[in-house]
């Protein structure tokens, strides 16, 4: 990408370092300039991730630079071992330790001999790609190092793929919740990473199953289903069918029948969803088109909901690299320029828009337009009860469906 | 007295064996929050050039915040605004960023119409050692427009203090010797607004009129008229070295009008500030610097033997505690990041009726435990007012001095020491101290 006039991507390292924030008990060690953790504090604060004594830095001089002196980290690994006594130190890499070569890996080797917190090197400076990247690695490498021996008797479920970088993923994981409990009677036992602990992390292979919410996890539950034998379900269930679909899924695996009240209310609903193509062989002039932008999974779900209404989906772009996507749906598209993006914004009229709050305010004002990825700008999310994903997410996303027809009728 | 305030206290320096930046102590290797970073300077002092476009050059997450700085800021004109980025990837640091940026400053030119590019580098580009000095100098003359290099590597330097300082001298590139239009440079204001300030209204009532307001809110025009003014007032040392370029260059004398706490210091100033204008000092002077002295005086018994620790303010470090030591006060830590030949009489006088600790600003991680250590009344500066009251100690706030300049600073910064030492003496109480 050249120029870049609106927000880039997030980085792998900055992907990486929210999932790690969202361990509430763990510590982060960030080896370079102080500078970039202090500015990073303000972006992890709007995903409400607590920082303060959790996210350190030793900062660099020049004579760390220039003589690749480790000291400083060293010494920093020594004192917050003393002082605050953690489980963990996350010891996290910087474009400069990278650029530089420094082997974090290797301090952390020798280091664990003086330190009673298990040290556990992220050699990611940000270089190598988008959040996507990022969090396939810390997914990796959070199942690999303290993941400890399941239990003999496993129960609940898991939830991996939830990530503090995605819009609304509190109430996303809250619907995820309540539809297990409902519809299997299961509890949530861990999620990586959202809202968790090194504890919760520990069992991971201890649950029932693993429902992955986005392909970033699948190298983790892949790890965990060869070590633990947990199988694990790949999507993230938009639209009432997806869900009915989703569940059914999740009970063939469980062996569990799902709860056919449940099935059979959102059957209800679906079945209501056809008057939504009624509408456009009412109103002949009617053409009811979306515009989707966001992470992969999202845009691939939503746009078979709204296509199911009969919502044309004309654009859907993504809002990262396409790398590490299994089967990915032609119409989905990844811009490398920001320039093509912007094109494409421009050209959107009279549609519902979904998407970051930079890509709608690029949209013209006759469309319809739903916040439902980052980045966002003036929106916080406080809410956990307003989901994208299940029956309420579809209840949610159908309120704009509505307002979008009767702007168009 | 815990062990581990008592090893932190043994990590800090006492003021008398600081001889130079490099003397002052990190508490901690492991700190937080850390300094800002000069990127985030040079944002802000590109911020209040008006028609200019900041171009900046590093990794998609120095990109991504300090564009986020900009997003509410009319200054920048929001989220589509004059604040750009070329995102550097793993290719870049292999094979060098320049041709992109060339690529990237086509498109700019082809979209945007500024008076002038600030180029700012980050940390990497100093690191793989592209030449963006050299760029600049070709983009300026292909585009026929000023492209101004800015470097802000973080490495080198402890905060954002040099990004604002290498932004504003960069500026001096722009300024060339004009005629004599008798008006004043504002050099240095980086926060607050100088048209508020007691200082301006006595230059408006004295018929002197502000010229460039660097980097405060000016257009690139106003920077290349800069070199006709009569004089100009430097409110911060960030503005140092660009007066000194123009007293050097240009001939155009400065007066250093710091944030000062002590009203002789700020009498002293506005005397040689109208010596250069050859103006006669207004009485208002005067009738202020009795007031602001009259002030002083009748605190000084409230704030006799009250102790604290100085953080971070809008003041001149080492004029405020000197002053403030005069008035009766207990300076236990000074935290700052610079030790320059200008603090050296403030400091040394300083020195005379106290030797109080020094260590680096920014990691108020392992503060806390000096706190219990030491005890303050007050703390000067930004932190989590709930725990410290706990701990029997009041926040002085003094960000809203950044909108004062002259006797108005000094009066304000007593009125709020006062109000902050009778809430400590609650809070001391709440802490059975």
């Amino acid at each position: 990408m050249s120029l870049c006039r609106f927000l880039p991507t997030p980085s792998e390292r900055m992907s990486i370092i929210w999932s790690l924030l969202s361990i509430k008990d763990s510590l982060i060690l960030e080896y370079g300039p102080a500078g970039t953790t202090h500015f990073s504090l303000g972006f992890y604060g709007k995903f409400t991730l607590p920082a303060r004594e959790r996210l350190f830095t030793t900062h660099m001089s020049e004579d760390d630079v220039v003589m690749g002196d480790v000291t400083r980290l060293e010494e920093a690994l020594k004192e917050l071992d003393v002082a605050y006594k953690p489980k963990v130190i996350f010891v996290v890499a910087s474009s400069i330790s990278v650029v530089i070569g420094t082997d974090i890996k290797g301090v952390c080797r020798y280091m664990q001999e003086e330190v009673a917190a298990k040290l556990i090197p992220v050699d990611r400076g940000g270089l190598n790609g988008d959040f996507t990247v990022g969090l396939r690695e810390i997914y990796k490498i959070l199942v690999r190092s303290l993941v400890n021996s399941a239990t003999e008797t496993k129960a609940g479920f898991n939830i991996l793929g939830a990530s503090a970088g995605s819009f609304r993923v509190a109430s996303d994981i809250w619907e995820i919740e309540n539809l297990m409990r409902e519809v299997f009677g299961l509890e949530k036992k861990a999620c990586l990473c959202y809202d968790t602990t090194l504890e919760e992390i520990g069992q991971l292979g201890n649950a029932k199953i693993n429902l992955v919410l986005r392909q970033e996890a699948q190298p983790a539950a892949e790890i965990l289903f060869k070590k633990f034998g947990t199988p694990y379900l790949i999507t993230a269930p938009y639209g009432y069918q997806a869900t009915i679909a989703w569940l059914e899924e999740v009970g063939k695996t469980l062996e569990q029948e799902a709860k056919i009240t449940v099935i059979s209310r959102l059957k209800q609903k679906n079945e209501r969803l056809a008057q939504y193509r009624m509408y456009t062989r009412m109103f002949k002039k009617l053409k009811m088109q979306a515009a989707l932008i966001g992470e992969y999974d999202f845009i691939k779900g939503v746009s078979i909901f709204l296509n199911s209404m009969g919502i044309d989906c004309k654009y859907k772009i993504c809002s990262h690299t396409l790398k590490g996507i299994k089967d990915i749906a032609e119409d989905i598209i990844f811009c490398n320029e920001e320039k093509e993006k912007i094109v494409i914004f421009k050209q959107i009229s009279d549609s519902l828009v979904i998407g970051d709050e930079v890509s709608l305010g690029i949209c013209a004002d006759s469309n319809t337009k739903i916040i439902a990825s980052s980045p966002v700008l003036t929106e916080t999310s406080i809410a956990t009860h307003l989901p994208f994903v299940g029956e309420k997410g579809t209840d949610f996303l159908l309120e704009y469906v509505e307002k979008y027809l009767q702007k168009q009728i | 007295m815990t062990e581990r305030g008592q090893a932190l206290l043994k990590k800090m320096t006492r003021l008398s064996a600081v001889k130079s930046e490099k003397d002052l102590p990190q508490l901690t290797q492991a700190l937080f929050p850390g300094t800002h970073c000069p990127l985030m300077g040079a944002i802000m002092a590109a911020g209040g050039i008006k028609d200019s476009l900041v171009v900046i050059v590093g990794t998609d997450e120095c990109a991504y915040y300090a564009k986020s700085m900009t997003v509410r800021s009319e200054k920048f004109g929001g989220i589509g605004g004059r604040c750009v980025s070329i995102v550097l990837d793993s290719h870049d640091v292999t094979f060098g960023s320049l041709e992109k940026t060339e690529k990237a400053f086509a498109e700019i030119f082809h979209e945007y119409t500024p008076a002038c590019v600030f180029v700012v580098t980050t940390c990497v580009i100093e690191i793989i050692g592209d030449d963006f000095d050299e760029l600049s100098e070709r983009l300026s003359i292909k585009y026929n427009i000023p492209v101004l290099p800015v470097h802000t590597e973080h490495f080198k330097c402890e905060d954002h203090l040099p990004g604002l300082e290498r932004t504003i001298t960069a500026c001096f590139a722009l300024m060339n010797k004009l005629p004599c239009n008798h008006k004043v440079n504002i050099l240095g204001q980086r926060l607050g607004d100088f048209n508020a300030t007691e200082l301006n209204t006595i230059l408006q009532e004295a018929g002197v009129e502000i010229g460039l307001q660097l980097p405060s809110g000016c257009t690139v025009e106003d920077v290349k008229n800069a070199g006709g003014a009569r004089a100009n007032i430097v409110v911060n040392d960030i503005a140092l070295p660009l007066a000194k370029l123009m007293k050097e260059k240009l001939g155009i004398p400065y007066t250093y009008f710091n944030r000062f706490a002590n009203p002789e210091n700020i009498y002293i100033a506005y005397q040689e500030l109208f010596s250069y204008l050859d103006l006669k000092l207004p009485d208002t002077i005067e009738k202020l610097s009795e007031e602001a002295n009259c002030l002083a005086d009748s605190v000084q018994e409230q704030l006799q033997g009250k102790t604290y620790i100085y953080g971070n303010t809008p003041y001149d470090v080492f004029e405020f505690n000197l002053f403030l030591t005069t008035q009766g006060m207990v300076p236990q830590v000074i935290q700052t990041n610079r030790f320059s030949d200008n603090d050296e009489f403030n400091a040394r006088s300083l020195q005379v009726f106290i030797d109080p600790y020094l260590c680096k600003s920014a990691n108020i991680a392992p503060m806390r435990y000096i706190y219990q250590e030491l005890k303050p009344y007050l703390y000067f500066g930004h932190e989590y007012p709930d725990q410290l009251r706990k701990l029997g100690i009041a926040i002085v706030h003094l960000d809203a001095a950044s909108n004062l300049l002259g006797f108005e600073a000094s009066s304000y910064l007593l009125k709020q020491i006062v109000a902050a030492v009778q809430q400590a003496e609650t809070f001391r109480k709440e802490a059975t101290l």
